[in-house]
């Protein structure tokens, strides 16, 4: 067949592949509840209106979701796949947990993205939202999370801190209107330099090269110390930001961590309040959060701070090693003939090594693998293989004994 | 010699025609049965064997062009921009401007808003357009915080402000949009028709023979401007809307071929309205009956706004209706008078020249020739996707577009579901029905259960009790 019929853009995922899936979702689950949250899910479909509302997505990518109108959809409301999982869940909790004055949550589910060709339009996050007045402990605790969770993998995170403060009050002090941070913002994340000229022009007293400061990383807070020296005098706006970077950054390099910090991290720039972070794995971003304090009350009429990050479990499963089969059985049985007399000895020697939790197969492939292979026949058992041995039993209850017993061996 | 490439070139139907008909005229390019006035959509040139055209409804030509179906199209760059809106990444180049049917594509509402700033405190912004993606681009980038578009088939300057806080629309100049009581937000487009061609095509065909005189003549045109978008409005406390009271009936009345049979039964039911008969279409005729309020929109757009209650009654075509409800079933329209008017069948169309009768043995021959996928273009989607299913096609496709079906058959689609009043377009560009899908007539429409009283009551009462006395008069087709 020449044309597919899978959706373009959409993956299947194989054996292999989900069991690097399950590893990953398994690693990231016993964190989180190590660290006290709990799992949610919300719906595939939600509302539009949920994510234009919430002015958290760009018009660049609003118009990549998935939306359409459904079956009720004459009142012309219009559905999406959803496009990220931040905003379902603060809609979550302001219609169902808005009560608790801290909500720690988490989830494992897709997000769905138009993206052009072949390229993937369905992804898979490994999410934490952490709701109520944390600051800046919570922030911490997140990238905790994010970096246990990575080195469970065995990989070594790297860690990128920033506050979208620190752009924004250098590109308001120099007079840019909203629109025109945005796309300012958007150059300088794409490595084009000359931005920082052109808003340097705009502030001929600061005295200071914002390319030699801004363009490149720095290291923990004696370069936050210098950024404070070099542009609080004209930049006074920069304060709050600076003071709640410097506080996360403190934390974590007193904890044994060496967070590098660039001023431009983020393209979400409207929608980050404060401290952000990305977790990289050599030269790739595996993940990222940050805080939203107004996200809460964009979703529902409630001012709740929040802050969370995201795993990109796609990007995650390509750096994992290849996994062997996991289609290790402990007993492999055939029948010694197609007989009813025979399938039903099979099943019933099956049946009591899964009670007793053994692993078995009978059915298909795999009996290879298995350390014990038994052929099943009305008037008894054979017994071959590492563990078999060439014996043969009368009964069930003979073989289960046998494996019983070899098995404490 | 080597026979040239066929160049697939896609016209457009509508007033639009005369003048691009000229302009080929005038560049040497005579298209034999193209001008005003024609019905044919399945043309050639000549002189010219190598040319093969096609006429489409201006919306759907993009579409064509960048299918790679035609190779070189001619529409409005107010239809390139409405595709590319949402599809930005579709090969298709702008060749040249022809200067013909030159407007604007404007952001608009009703008189009493004084700019977009206004719009910035309503709680849900309603906007209506036959340009839904620009609509909707619009609405993102100015960030509205919640907005529904509403995708109309026309007559959107009769929206603001009962049914649409903006609209966005194509009219001559900004004097019209003023004339037609409407308060310009933005210009978003300066349009007018041009050459487009489909970007592969250009890069690997030989479209010389057609592309050299239509770029060598004089253009009368400004060359191409951008889309313009508005800034993101600054945040602003929102006000939720409540909707005043209503004191009246709202009803609405069909423009278009439906016009004639619906002034006929008004007239049989002792109604007339001024602004609305057999040679004067009005967006808001003038009602007799107190209690009554009249707008003049597209058939097609009618279910909508009554299953949203803006509308309590309107007379629309069966079909417009089952379309809707095809699309949304759990939809609040009913159908509660047959007005016995206007009959024309629904009717799945192939090919004259396909050997069969039966939509069975086309699906048998299309099965036997190999084709594992039937195009279905239609200007019901709902429909025939119901259609489709019902008749298990298997593997289909359906082709939404905007009118001009008869060009589709067979080269870009293998069957239609067409209406048709006569049969003689159909035969005239070498189609026939092979299953008949439903008699529509014109019938009036409300939503199920609404609660009306009082005076709303009484008119409403003795709206349906005319209307039903002038259907009952008609002989039952």
């Amino acid at each position: 067949m020449n044309r597919s019929m899978r959706c373009r853009g959409m993956r299947d995922m194989l054996p292999p592949e989900m069991r690097r899936f399950r590893r990953i979702e398994e690693a990231f689950r016993e964190v989180c509840q190590g660290w006290g949250y709990d799992e949610v899910r919300t719906p595939t479909i939600e509302q539009l209106h949920l994510f234009t509302s919430a002015g958290t997505l760009s018009p660049q990518t609003l118009g990549r979701v998935y939306s359409f109108l459904d079956w009720d959809g004459w009142s012309g409301e219009r559905v999406v796949l959803r496009p990220d999982s931040t905003i379902p869940t603060a809609r979550l909790y302001v219609e169902a947990m808005q009560e608790a004055r801290w909500a720690k949550l988490f989830y494992t589910q897709n997000v769905f993205r138009f993206a052009q060709g072949d390229e993937s339009r369905e992804g898979s996050q490994c999410g934490v939202e952490l709701i109520g007045d944390t600051e800046p402990e919570g922030d911490v605790e997140l990238i905790l999370m994010g970096c246990e969770t990575l080195r469970r993998l065995g990989l070594e995170p790297e860690l990128r801190l920033s506050d979208p403060g620190i752009l924004r009050a250098v590109l308001a002090r120099a007079g840019f209107e909203v629109a025109e941070q945005l796309a300012l913002s958007g150059r300088i994340l794409d490595g084009d330099i000359a931005a920082l000229d052109e808003i340097q022009e705009r502030l001929p007293d600061t005295g200071v090269s914002l390319r030699a400061l801004l363009a490149s990383e720095g290291e923990g807070v004696p370069y936050l110390n210098n950024l404070r020296s070099a542009l609080l005098p004209t930049i006074p706006e920069m304060e709050k930001p600076l003071d709640e970077l410097t506080a996360v950054v403190t934390i974590l390099t007193d904890s044994g961590h060496r967070p590098r910090i660039s001023p431009a991290l983020v393209r979400d720039f409207e929608y980050y309040t404060g401290p952000v972070f990305h977790f990289l794995v050599g030269e790739r971003t595996v993940g990222g959060g940050g805080r939203y304090d107004a996200l809460i009350s964009l979703v529902g009429d409630l001012s709740r701070p929040a802050s969370g990050f995201a795993l990109e479990v796609d990007l995650l499963m390509e750096l994992l090693p290849g996994e062997g089969s996991e289609g290790v059985f402990e007993v492999a049985i055939r029948p010694a003939s197609e007989g009813t007399a025979d399938l039903v000895a099979t099943f019933r020697l099956a049946s009591a090594l899964r009670e007793g939790d053994r692993s078995v197969t009978v059915a298909g492939s795999g009996d290879g693998r298995a350390a014990w292979q038994v052929v099943a026949a009305a008037d008894g058992f054979a017994l071959s293989g590492d563990g078999g041995a060439g014996r043969r039993l009368a009964s069930v209850d003979e073989v289960v004994r046998a494996i019983a017993e070899a098995s404490r061996d | 010699m080597r026979k040239p490439a066929v160049i697939k070139l896609a016209l457009p139907a509508g007033d639009i025609r005369g003048p691009v008909a000229e302009r080929l005229e005038a560049a040497g390019l005579h298209v034999e049965g193209y001008g005003e006035g024609s019905r044919s959509y399945r043309l050639s040139l000549p002189d010219r064997d190598e040319v093969t055209v096609r006429v489409f409804r201006e919306k759907d030509i993009p579409v064509q062009v960048a299918l790679g179906s035609y190779d070189l199209g001619v529409c409005n760059l107010a239809w390139v921009a409405e595709m590319r809106a949402r599809f930005p990444e579709q090969p298709i180049v702008s060749v040249r401007d022809l200067g013909i049917g030159r407007c604007g594509i404007y952001a608009a509402s009703a008189q009493g808003v004084s700019g977009l700033a206004d719009l910035s405190s309503l709680a849900v912004v309603r906007m209506a357009s036959d340009y839904p993606n620009l609509a909707d681009a619009f609405a993102a980038a100015a960030r509205f915080p919640a907005y529904r578009v509403q995708a109309i088939w026309g007559a959107a300057e009769a929206y603001p402000p009962e049914d649409a806080d903006v609209v966005v629309v194509a009219v001559a100049d900004e004097r019209v949009l003023r004339e037609r009581g409407l308060v310009p937000l933005l210009r978003l487009l300066e349009s007018s028709a041009w050459l487009i061609a489909n970007a592969d095509s250009l890069a690997k065909k030989d479209l010389s023979s057609v592309l050299g005189p239509l770029v060598a003549g004089a253009s009368e045109g400004a060359g191409a401007s951008g889309l313009r978008l508005p800034t993101p409005l600054p945040a602003a406390g929102r006000r939720a809307r409540r909707p005043p009271e209503r004191l009246v009936i709202r009803m609405a009345l069909p423009d278009g071929h439906q016009q004639r049979h619906v002034v006929e039964a008004l007239s049989a039911a002792g109604l007339e309205f001024e602004g609305y008969d057999m040679s004067r279409t009005e967006r808001r005729p003038v009602s007799p009956l107190a209690g009554l309020e009249i707008k003049v929109i597209r058939p097609q757009d009618m279910p909508q706004l009554v299953a949203t209650g803006e509308i309590d009654l309107a007379v629309t075509g069966r079909d417009c209706l089952l379309e809707h409800l095809y699309r949304f079933p759990s939809s609040p329209v009913e159908e509660i008078q047959d007005l016995q008017r206007g009959q024309y069948n629904l009717s799945a169309v192939v090919s004259e020249e396909l050997p069969v009768s039966t939509i069975g043995e086309a699906l048998d021959l299309w099965r036997s020739q190999g084709k594992t996928s039937i195009r279905i273009a239609s200007e019901y989607p709902g429909l025939a996707d119901h259609y489709a299913r019902s008749r298990h096609l298997w593997r289909y496709q359906i082709i939404p577009i905007a009118g001009a079906s008869e060009g589709y058959v067979p080269e870009d689609a293998e069957l239609l579901i067409e209406g048709t009043e006569t049969g003689r377009t159909l035969a005239e560009n070498g189609l026939k029905a092979i299953d008949l899908l439903f008699r529509s007539t014109t019938c009036l429409i409300a939503r199920k259960g609404a609660a009306l009283s009082g005076q709303r009551r009484e008119v409403f009462d003795e709206l349906v009790a005319a209307l039903r006395r002038s259907a009952e008069a008609v002989e039952p087709v």
